[in-house]
């Protein structure tokens, strides 16, 4: 009896739901609808698959291991994409670089993005002084000079890894979300259901995470997709300009950082020029997934 | 003994100003005000908006927080106590709140909504959760399934039973019912007034009802409290009140409020332009320089008006 | 007005404050001294004696001390030498913040030109193939990075076609003060200036179309056509004047996003100015210069802020409230 009743409720609960399509389902619905997008997506899933499943074809140490006779060759049937100063295969080098690369990014996006979260959320829930002194101090950090601070951090700190450079790089990246989110927090919550829960006595860090952040959630999760490109480029132009990962893991700059040489940039195109178009298409990819998630967060402003 | 007893309450804001943004003044939202509620009584505050009455709800269950005065329930005042130590007296307390829309989380189904205050304060299987959800959602007229829908699902009367089944949850004391029906149409309102009064003896509830209808006060309330400014100009019962109006800022409230018969609008218009008379020539007696109003002065056991 | 003025330019005091306290404890967080780095290669320099100077420069003094004379110092606009290039940090900067600020105004400059017009036919011409086209090009242009599009447009421009020169600020051979300077010059300054502004363009477009677009629903706009103003006139004195203002007031804050462009191409167009000299100075360790550099450009940054808020204050009075 009990359980016919517990799957009668399941029941119930699957239809409700597909009244109620997820943000996730709109999305979908959206990216459908607008060819760009679509084809984004799975030119962006093969690129980040071809990337990902690399190592069951390449061998890694194969790839950083310095061949002397193979040096700056052109693209051939062995090395698709030639080789470099060390006679390392490239094409095998982009794939790691993408993987490298593309994993940073997610991490301090996320890093960044769940600090820029909790510290908007907060500003945002409490107002009046607490958000004062929290907006005060991040106006303060967004006048500042980030990019070069994140080179003068990256130079001094003592032991420097692929960790410590994640988290110097999302320890300037959270600013703009946390700022973005206690803007929308601070209308959110004028709202009734906010004192609702006041008065139902759910206690504050309950109503900011589990009441006031589903109805933020698809402000975030635009605004994550976004900046993931925008933190991909970082990573690949500090590392370009030698200050991004430590040397033995490649990252897409590290191709791209050969250019620094004219002779390289001229005549031995093949080493950089296809990880520059590969971050090239990346960035677009992504940002054109982006706007679709952004018009489906927004009602007015869907194709589909 | 009284459930309620507001005693000299006070919710004053600062206003800034000035270069280093300093407090120049107050603004006085609640004045020093106080009034009882005995237990299983309708009281109901009335004023036109911003005139406190919704600050003061506010106070009581501690949405604002009061500048001064007491706010004693059962005995034990609530101003003075931390929110932490406050908790405790969540569960007696509850409210109903003006707009049906904002008031319920648009992510969440009715069944976490309602049974947000049961996960706060009571442990229960998931088992017992539902059959109490349930319950309570048929008592507020709504079909048992419909737990599993979500506030866009529902009209705005049924939103409102929605609101008022999750202030049930706990099986408070008092509940004080901010503008419950204003945001309804007129006539979904006759249908959730009718069921609060229901549900009024059903649950042995007490109401502080805070309104700016003078007719739903009319139909709802045992006794009245009208507000002006921030303060009480006129305390009494609803026959008191309606038929006996003392304070000028009252009689000018109730004469306001149309009439349908034909034959006494005449007799309803001479009416207003005498109280229209009496208050460019009285009105020093009923307001003191400041335009403040003066204390409370009973003028019978039930009837207290602000008079010099 | 006046107060908020006041109010806004008080709280750069504490921002500066801040910034300089924060650019202190980096400097004496980097490895090594202004000691270490004037000996470094000199095989003379005994411990005892690097010991001594760092006594007689004051560098063994409480912090506070020394963050003290640094910044009393710095105000006066000395910010200690350089020991590569062996001269006063202030001289070496004097040489290279003309190249940055010319590179940064020509920037900014056609940037403006490019994206206001752009941004005008957007709005006012909205879903139309010239709109889909520029709303295209906004998209490239926000989701490009900086240094992958500077490396394309070098490769494309000066190494294939050979239009312009790879880099360096000004042809050496060619005398200063001519007019064959000014216009090597200006070949010189081409290539990373378009290829900073083409890109920089995305923020004004965006907010050019975005409010035209709201304010021809506006009412205020509705009764200027209902009362007969021409269409052209509805545009160039009801709906841009009040488009346009803002713009005037954002030049402060691209002054961060200048900054941190000009590292990148200052750097792939080897063009010598305050982003190059900052790279050169890390990479060989030239902490003084890198201290003096990071304050310097994070004053300007505070500066510029500061000035867009006043303005955008004057422009639109209901900023002021706050």
């Amino acid at each position: 009896m009990k359980d016919t009743a517990y799957l009668h409720d399941k029941q119930l609960m699957a239809k409700e739901k597909v009244n109620n399509p997820s943000f996730m389902k709109t999305i979908w619905r959206e990216i459908k609808n607008d060819k760009i997008a679509l084809g984004s997506l799975i030119l962006l899933t093969f690129l980040l698959l071809a990337a990902y499943l690399s190592p069951l074809f390449i061998e890694q140490a194969d790839v950083t291991r310095v061949y002397m006779g193979n040096i700056y060759k052109a693209p051939s049937a062995d090395n698709w994409l030639g080789s470099d100063d060390g006679g390392r295969d490239v094409f095998g080098q982009l794939m790691l670089g993408a993987r490298n690369s593309f994993t940073i990014g997610i991490c301090v996006t996320l890093i960044a993005g769940l600090f820029g979260l909790t510290v908007g959320l907060i500003a945002g829930f409490y107002g009046g002084t607490v958000d004062n002194i929290i907006m005060r101090i991040i106006d303060f950090l967004m006048v500042l000079p980030s990019l070069m601070f994140i080179i003068v951090f990256i130079t001094i700190v003592p032991q420097y890894t692929v960790f410590n450079f994640i988290l110097i790089v999302s320890a300037f990246a959270w600013f703009g979300k946390a700022r973005l989110i206690r803007s929308r927090g601070l209308a959110e919550r004028e709202l009734d259901y906010i004192n609702a829960s006041k008065t139902l006595g759910t206690p504050g860090w309950k109503i900011m995470f589990f009441e006031m952040f589903p109805n933020l959630s698809s402000l975030v999760i635009v605004n994550m997709t976004l900046t993931l490109a925008g933190n991909i480029g970082l990573e690949t132009g500090l590392t370009f300009l030698g200050f991004g990962l430590p040397t033995g893991t490649p990252s897409l700059g590290t191709l791209i950082s050969f250019a620094r040489n004219p002779d390289i940039v001229q005549n031995k195109w093949w080493v950089w020029l296809p990880a520059a178009l590969l971050i090239l298409v990346m960035m677009l990819c992504i940002n054109y997934v982006g706007q679709a998630i952004k018009r489906a967060s927004d009602a007015r402003q869907r194709l589909a | 003994m009284s459930l309620l007893k507001v005693n000299d309450l006070k919710v004053h804001y600062p206003i800034r100003g000035g270069f280093f943004r300093n407090v120049v003044n107050h603004v006085k939202a609640v004045d020093g005000i106080s009034f009882e509620l005995q237990p299983g009584e309708t009281y109901g505050l009335v004023g036109e908006s911003g005139c406190g009455k919704t600050t003061t709800g506010r106070a009581i269950i501690g949405l604002n927080k009061a500048t001064g005065g007491e706010i004693l329930f059962e005995g034990t005042d609530l101003a003075k106590q931390k929110r932490s130590d406050r908790r405790t007296y969540v569960k007696d307390i509850q409210m109903i709140f003006q707009d049906p829309y904002s008031s319920l989380n648009v992510r969440k189904n009715i069944l976490n909504t309602i049974a947000e205050p049961l996960r706060n304060f009571e442990r229960m299987s998931p088992g017992e959760e539902l059959k109490r959800v349930q319950a309570l959602v048929e008592r507020v007229g709504l079909s048992p399934e419909s737990i599993y829908k979500y506030p866009h699902q529902f009209s705005g009367g049924q939103r409102q039973r929605i609101g008022i089944a999750r202030a049930l949850t706990l099986n408070p004391k008092l509940i004080i019912a901010d503008e419950p029906v204003s945001a309804l149409d007129v006539s979904v309102q006759a249908q959730v007034l009718n069921f609060m009064q229901e549900i009024q003896k059903e649950f042995n509830l007490t109401y502080l009802f805070i309104s700016h209808d003078l007719g739903i006060i009319k139909h709802m309330c045992d006794r009245i409290g009208i507000m002006y400014h921030g303060r009480f100009v006129e305390e009494g019962t609803a026959d008191d009140v309606y038929n006996n109006p003392q304070h000028l800022y009252t009689k000018r409230l109730i004469a306001a409020i149309p009439e349908m018969d034909p034959e006494k609008r005449f007799e309803k218009t001479h009416l207003r332009q005498s109280i229209n008379e009496e208050y460019r020539t009285d009105y020093d007696s009923y307001f003191d320089k400041d335009g403040r109003m003066f204390d409370l002065k009973s003028i019978s056991t039930t009837h207290s008006v602000a008079l010099q | 007005m006046l107060k908020f003025i006041l109010r806004r330019t008080l709280i750069m005091i504490p921002q500066l404050f801040l910034l300089s306290l924060i650019v202190f404890v980096l400097a004496k967080a980097m490895p090594g001294d202004a000691i270490t780095g004037a000996f470094a290669g000199d095989p003379n320099a005994t411990e005892e004696r690097k010991e001594e100077l760092r006594e007689k420069f004051g560098l063994n003094d409480p912090w506070y001390e020394q963050y003290g004379r640094w910044i009393g110092n710095a105000v006066q606009g000395d910010f200690g030498s350089s020991y590569m290039y062996k001269q006063p940090v202030t001289t070496l900067l004097a040489g290279k913040v003309g190249n940055t600020v010319l590179l940064a105004l020509f920037t900014l400059i056609i940037t403006y030109i490019i994206a206001i017009p752009l941004g005008i036919v957007a709005g006012r011409w909205t879903d139309t193939w010239a709109d889909k086209l520029i709303v295209t090009y906004n998209y490239f242009s926000f989701a490009t990075p900086l240094f992958v599009f500077s490396l394309l447009m070098l490769f494309l421009f000066s190494f294939i076609l050979g239009w312009f020169p790879i880099g360096g600020s000004v042809d050496i051979k060619i005398e200063e003060g001519t007019w064959d300077y000014i216009v090597s010059k200006m070949e010189h300054l081409f290539l990373p200036v378009m290829s900073g502004a083409l890109l920089a363009t995305f923020g004004t477009i965006q907010y050019l179309r975005n409010d035209i677009i709201d304010t021809k629903l506006k009412d205020f706009v509705k009764t200027a056509r209902a009362k007969g103003v021409p269409e052209r006139k509805v545009y160039t004195k009801h709906i841009l004047r009040n488009s346009l203002l803002p713009i005037a007031a954002f030049l402060g804050y691209e002054i961060a996003g200048l900054i941190g462009g000009s590292i990148f191409i200052e750097s792939i167009f080897s063009y010598p100015g305050l982003g190059q000299l900052f790279l050169t100075s890390i990479g060989a360790r030239d902490f003084t210069v890198v201290t003096a550099l990071v304050m310097i450009l994070g004053t300007a940054t505070i500066i510029g802020t500061m000035l867009s808020d006043i303005i955008l204050s004057i422009v639109d009075p209901r900023i002021r409230v706050e």
